[in-house]
């Protein structure tokens, strides 16, 4: 085994360090590091610890944020009755963002589509209805999607069910300024479960009122 | 085997403008490193340099009475094995025992080792003084003797595991040219506490930091090339917004933050822009944008969705997933937005989230060819296809080690989200996050 050294393409400076360094201690040569401790991590050595909760970089708060309810508390098991677990799940969110429940239904899709199915056109024809009966309410819409894939394609597949829906709201004589719009792709999932029984109820376009 | 050199080997840069400064006060002890080393090692991904660990006497100075000294040695064997170039042979094939081999005390070991075919060995020591940790570590080439590298790295117990982590990348670098990950640190999404936060965390798990905090919906980390910086989307504010946070600073900027989605960032390759996907007309298309959130330009149009992209290394061409042709699929196009091209066939009617290879010559991305999601590598020019997961669950979301060696990847293998490594050939898949909640969108650093 060969080894060859050679001095770098450097500055002058290096090259003249080299030179005298080299004089000096051709055969243990040392380089000293100092390694400081890193500002931003807390002191844990040599035990993997789960991630702290508070925050290293404290992060400016806004207003708004307070009114975004953790998804961790909401989804349930999925059980016999999906409407009710949904139902059960959907008042622990309502009540987390202090948002108004409405009486609008829910909309479904099939894997990777955001076309409005046949299914879907009757309950949509009722929250036209509901629309009518409350001119004063803005409402916004979410998009959601089953767990399967990117979580950034479902992020856009989601914006893309919550705008077909818009659109069809919109075409129906409903103002398009009272309906906004969010994705939130697969990462709330209001049926938590590995199959479809769990994933038809996450791929929906889902209806909050809009917080000011 | 040991016909070929490395044909470029990089310079050593200095660690950091302190560490120049306390090199310029320790002339006497101090070789400067900016030198160039030509090691005829060769090493193929299946020709492992053979390495010995000695040294690391006890030194217990923890406060519960740890062994420091026997940490760093586990820790730099560890690293070591994690480099996935080397085999590193068991202490017991030792003439004396591991711990007894002092500094300085090589000579007694080498002819044992090179009658092994043990190629280099390292031997090396902690020492205490006050709360202050010094770690010495010289790398030997077994058949002549020559020392490749003798540094000393001044810490303390909070920086330990980052001072075995410097010199094994040290040992790397000596003897492949090349830089290694043992510094390296990983960003990822955690929801264990309920919301979904960004966190980053050494390069093995440990020292994990939050670095959002806001209890809302934090997605898709991505590190500016330098490492100061991440980027990624935030519901903060109730809508997927795309912030910078400076990690040396704290500060966190929103640079977009249109009604709809601003998400899914990569960087250029020299960190002047970020492409990303933002919601426009009817789609989801690829916009560039400046880190100071000026300088916004349309790459992509249509009705379709545009997400998941990723730069060439050569800061030419970018790789995205795309539905425009019925389902997602990876195209590629050059940086104008310009020539744009399917690159993926044959792996199912869902392929997502592509990422090019630090080297350049393989593009990384996840397909479902029969139900369930694994991980695949396609070179650019569209051959080369292969499979490197196959397991019941889903294998998703790749991102590469800067040395190209190695993918980090999401699996639900044992259940839920957690991260896993793997070689860059599929090979040695080992899980990485063990903590309670998921773990997911990791992005490993430059």
């Amino acid at each position: 085994m060969r080894w060859t050294r050679r001095a770098g393409v450097g500055s002058t400076v290096t090259l003249a360090l080299m030179t005298l360094l080299m004089t000096g201690c051709p055969k243990r040569p040392e380089v000293v590091e100092t390694v400081p401790p890193p500002s931003a991590q807390p002191g844990q050595t040599g035990v993997s610890a789960a991630p702290s909760t508070k925050p290293a970089i404290p992060e400016e708060r806004s207003p708004a944020e307070v009114a975004v309810p953790a998804p961790g508390a909401t989804p349930t098991e999925t059980g016999a009755t999906p409407e009710a677990r949904i139902a059960e799940a959907e008042a622990g969110r309502e009540a987390a963002a202090g948002a108004q429940v409405l009486e609008l239904k829910d909309i479904f899709f099939d894997f990777d589509q955001s076309a409005i199915r046949d299914d879907s056109t009757k309950l949509l024809n009722e929250d036209v209805e509901w629309f009518r009966k409350n001119p004063a309410v803005k409402v916004t819409i979410e998009g959601h999607c089953d767990e399967r894939g990117s979580s950034e394609y479902n992020l856009a597949l989601g914006e893309r069910r919550a705008r077909a829906t818009r659109d069809y709201l919109v075409a129906a004589g409903i103002a398009a300024n009272r309906i906004s719009t969010i994705s939130y792709g697969k990462e709330r999932p209001f049926v938590v479960g590995h199959d479809e029984s769990a994933w038809r109820w996450n791929r929906r376009a889902h209806f909050v009122s809009s917080v000011k | 085997m040991r016909s070929i050199r490395h044909g470029r080997v990089r310079s050593m840069r200095c660690v950091s403008g302190l560490c120049l400064v306390m090199m310029l006060l320790l002339l006497p002890v101090a070789l400067f490193a900016e030198e160039k080393y030509t090691v005829d090692i060769v090493r193929k991904e299946a020709q492992k340099i053979t390495i010995a660990v000695a040294g690391f006497p006890s030194l217990k100075v923890g406060p519960k009475g740890e062994d420091f000294g026997a940490q760093a040695g586990a820790i730099l064997t560890d690293d070591l094995k994690s480099a996935g170039i080397f085999d590193v042979i068991d202490p017991s094939f030792l003439p004396m025992e591991a711990a007894k081999v002092d500094l300085g005390q090589e000579k007694g070991l080498l002819p044992a080792l090179n009658s092994l075919k043990v190629q280099a060995l390292v031997v090396g020591r902690l020492s205490s003084r006050g709360g202050e940790l010094a770690l010495e570590g010289q790398l030997f080439e077994v058949t002549k003797g020559e020392m490749l590298s003798g540094k000393r790295y001044v810490g303390d117990a909070r920086t330990l595991r980052t001072m075995v982590h410097r010199l094994a990348d040290e040992i790397v670098y000596r003897l492949t040219g090349e830089k290694g990950i043992a510094s390296s640190r990983i960003a990822y999404v955690s929801s264990v506490n309920g919301a979904k936060e960004i966190y980053v965390m050494d390069y093995d798990a440990y020292n994990p930091f939050l670095i959002t905090g806001n209890h809302s919906i934090n997605l898709s980390p991505r590190w500016s090339p330098d490492g100061k910086k991440i980027a990624y989307t935030s519901y903060r504010d109730r809508n997927p917004d795309l912030f910078v946070i400076d990690l040396e600073t704290g500060q966190r900027q929103k640079i977009s933050s249109r009604p709809g989605l601003n998400v899914a960032p990569a960087w250029s390759p020299d960190g002047k822009w970020l492409v990303f996907s933002m919601s426009s007309g009817t789609g989801t298309n690829l916009f560039l944008i400046r880190p100071d959130g000026t300088g916004l330009r349309q790459l992509t149009q249509g009705p379709h969705i545009d997400i998941s992209p990723s730069f060439a290394p050569n800061g030419r061409q970018i790789v995205f997933s795309s539905d425009r042709g019925g389902t997602p699929q990876i195209y590629l196009m050059d940086v104008e937005g310009t020539n744009i091209r399917r690159l993926s066939f044959g792996v199912g009617d869902y392929s997502v989230s592509p990422r090019w290879s630090p080297r350049g010559d393989k593009i990384s991305f996840v397909g479902r060819p029969h139900g369930s999601f694994d991980i695949f590598l396609i070179s650019p020019d569209g051959t080369g296809l292969a499979q490197l997961t196959a397991s019941s669950r889903n294998n998703e979301e790749p991102s590469w080690s800067a040395d190209g060696r190695h993918i980090l990847f999401t699996s639900t293998r044992n259940g839920s989200r957690h991260l896993y490594i793997m070689r860059a050939d599929g090979s040695n898949q080992r899980r990485l996050t063990k903590d309670g909640g998921e773990s997911y969108l990791a992005d490993w650093s430059p």
